[in-house]
């Protein structure tokens, strides 16, 4: 192929139209270092920015840049400050009466910090559980030459979440693992969904609880379909039968 | 939003180092670009929010990716808005609206169409600079991938047009655009 060729692909894919075989030789021809149109994407890119600009300005709700600020924020750990612990008094009281209240100060933050780092321990703990099921369930599919994997991506009201559907074609059995799904309410449940076609089929429901990752799974798919897409919805507790709530996860196969 | 571009890199450099101050001004300085885009892509005000706070978060999280010399931090914040935006229309939008939707959802959509039409009106294009000065079948062709997220293959479908025309007025159009945008900077 004419060089010339590629160099009109590199506009294309730069407005992010290419499609089909062409997005597919082009990314490898791109995917080989070549410099050109390398260069070329970059540059019709700029172009473009100018469109954007080109619009009325719309100004953001201010409480974006609130939460964005609190995303990035670092995590203040509760912790014990150096300056809270007991210190010595001059007052007039009797060097034995400190002493047994500075040693009674001390044994109670002592007490407290070693509660808080036990509380601390105890969720690396079940954090370790969790990852270890999930590991050994993930590497239990990621090993089945049969076994398929869809990739779900957050929609907008959990924008931050990913999950990933493993499954069995033959077999029918499959998994869900999820991760920054917010913690759904008692009285809600999450509910993945199978979908054929337009038909959406219940799957199964799992709770989002204080650990990371979440792992659903599947015993048996419905048989007879050809699922060509996985959604999961929030839904009321014990689950419905047609999804009713806002969709958090969606991916196709 | 354009004056001075080397500031705006020295910001991205320092928001690279995890400076949350040179984080609050670069968010100052592009959110009103971003929003205004990913409404003009996305037609919804909670989907166009969500999409400004993801792609700060990705700007937080890949500033150490970011060089000068891959492009100005324009292009480069609206080329992740972009791609998150088109992700979300051929991925999501179109899937969403086969799926099966109760009353409540329906009246959930309505409320938000609402909204949408006045998000149209809202970030109807001004024709000013360089669309304005695009002919007429190479803006469209340019409209329906920029801010539509359309491929090729679809806008000639959707045009009625043979693929290679398609090409060919993408590829003048841009041509056309990078004139414009070289004799605006010169």
């Amino acid at each position: 192929m004419a060089h010339e060729e590629w160099i009109e692909r590199a506009e294309i894919y730069g407005l992010s139209a290419l499609d089909g075989d062409e997005l597919i030789q082009f990314e490898a021809h791109l995917g080989s270092g070549c410099p050109v149109c390398e260069g070329q994407v970059g540059e019709t890119r700029e172009s473009l920015a100018s469109l954007a600009q080109s619009l009325a300005p719309l100004t953001p709700p201010s409480q974006v840049k609130g939460r964005l600020l609190h995303q990035i924020s670092p995590e203040v750990a509760p912790s014990i400050r150096e300056d809270a612990k007991p210190r010595s008094f001059s007052w007039g009281i009797s060097a034995g009466a400190f002493a047994a209240a500075g040693l009674l100060i001390t044994m109670t933050w002592s007490l407290y910090a070693t509660r808080q780092e036990l509380q601390r321990l105890q969720k690396d703990v079940a954090s370790i559980q969790a990852g270890s099921i999930l590991h050994e369930t993930g590497i239990e599919f990621l090993s089945d030459p049969h076994a398929r994997s869809v990739h779900l991506k957050g929609l907008a009201p959990s924008p931050g979440a990913v999950g990933h559907f493993l499954w069995n074609p033959e077999s029918r059995k499959g998994i869900l693992i999820t991760q920054g799904l917010p913690k759904n309410a008692p009285d809600k449940v999450y509910e993945l969904w199978a979908i054929a076609g337009d038909e959406p089929v219940p799957v199964g429901t799992f709770s989002v609880e204080d650990k990371p990752h979440t792992l659903l799974k599947i015993p048996s798919l419905p048989q007879g379909k050809s699922f060509d897409k996985f959604a999961v919805t929030l839904e009321p507790a014990g689950g419905v039968p047609k999804p009713t709530g806002p969709m958090h996860l969606l991916g196709s196969v | 939003m354009t004056a001075d571009p080397t500031i705006a890199v020295h910001l991205i450099q320092r928001v690279a180092n995890q400076d949350r101050e040179a984080f609050s001004r670069l968010y100052d300085r592009f959110s009103t670009l971003v929003f205004t885009l990913a409404m003009r892509m996305l037609k919804t005000r909670s989907e166009a929010e969500a999409l400004l706070q993801e792609v700060f978060i990705q700007v937080w999280r890949q500033a150490k990716g970011y060089s000068a010399e891959l492009g100005s931090p324009e292009a480069w914040i609206t080329n992740i808005a972009r791609t998150r935006a088109i992700d979300k229309i051929r991925s999501v939008d179109r899937i969403e609206e086969s799926f099966m939707l109760t009353d409540a959802l329906s009246r959930a959509e309505l409320s938000d169409n609402i909204e949408s039409s006045a998000a149209k009106s809202e970030t109807k294009l001004t024709m000013n600079a360089a669309l304005v000065n695009l002919p007429g079948t190479q803006r469209r062709v340019l409209e329906l991938a920029y801010f539509d997220g359309l491929t090729q293959t679809e806008i000639a479908k959707r045009l009625a047009e043979p693929l290679a025309t398609v090409k060919t007025k993408m590829h003048s159009g841009i041509q056309r655009l990078r004139e414009i945008v070289s004799s605006r900077a010169a």
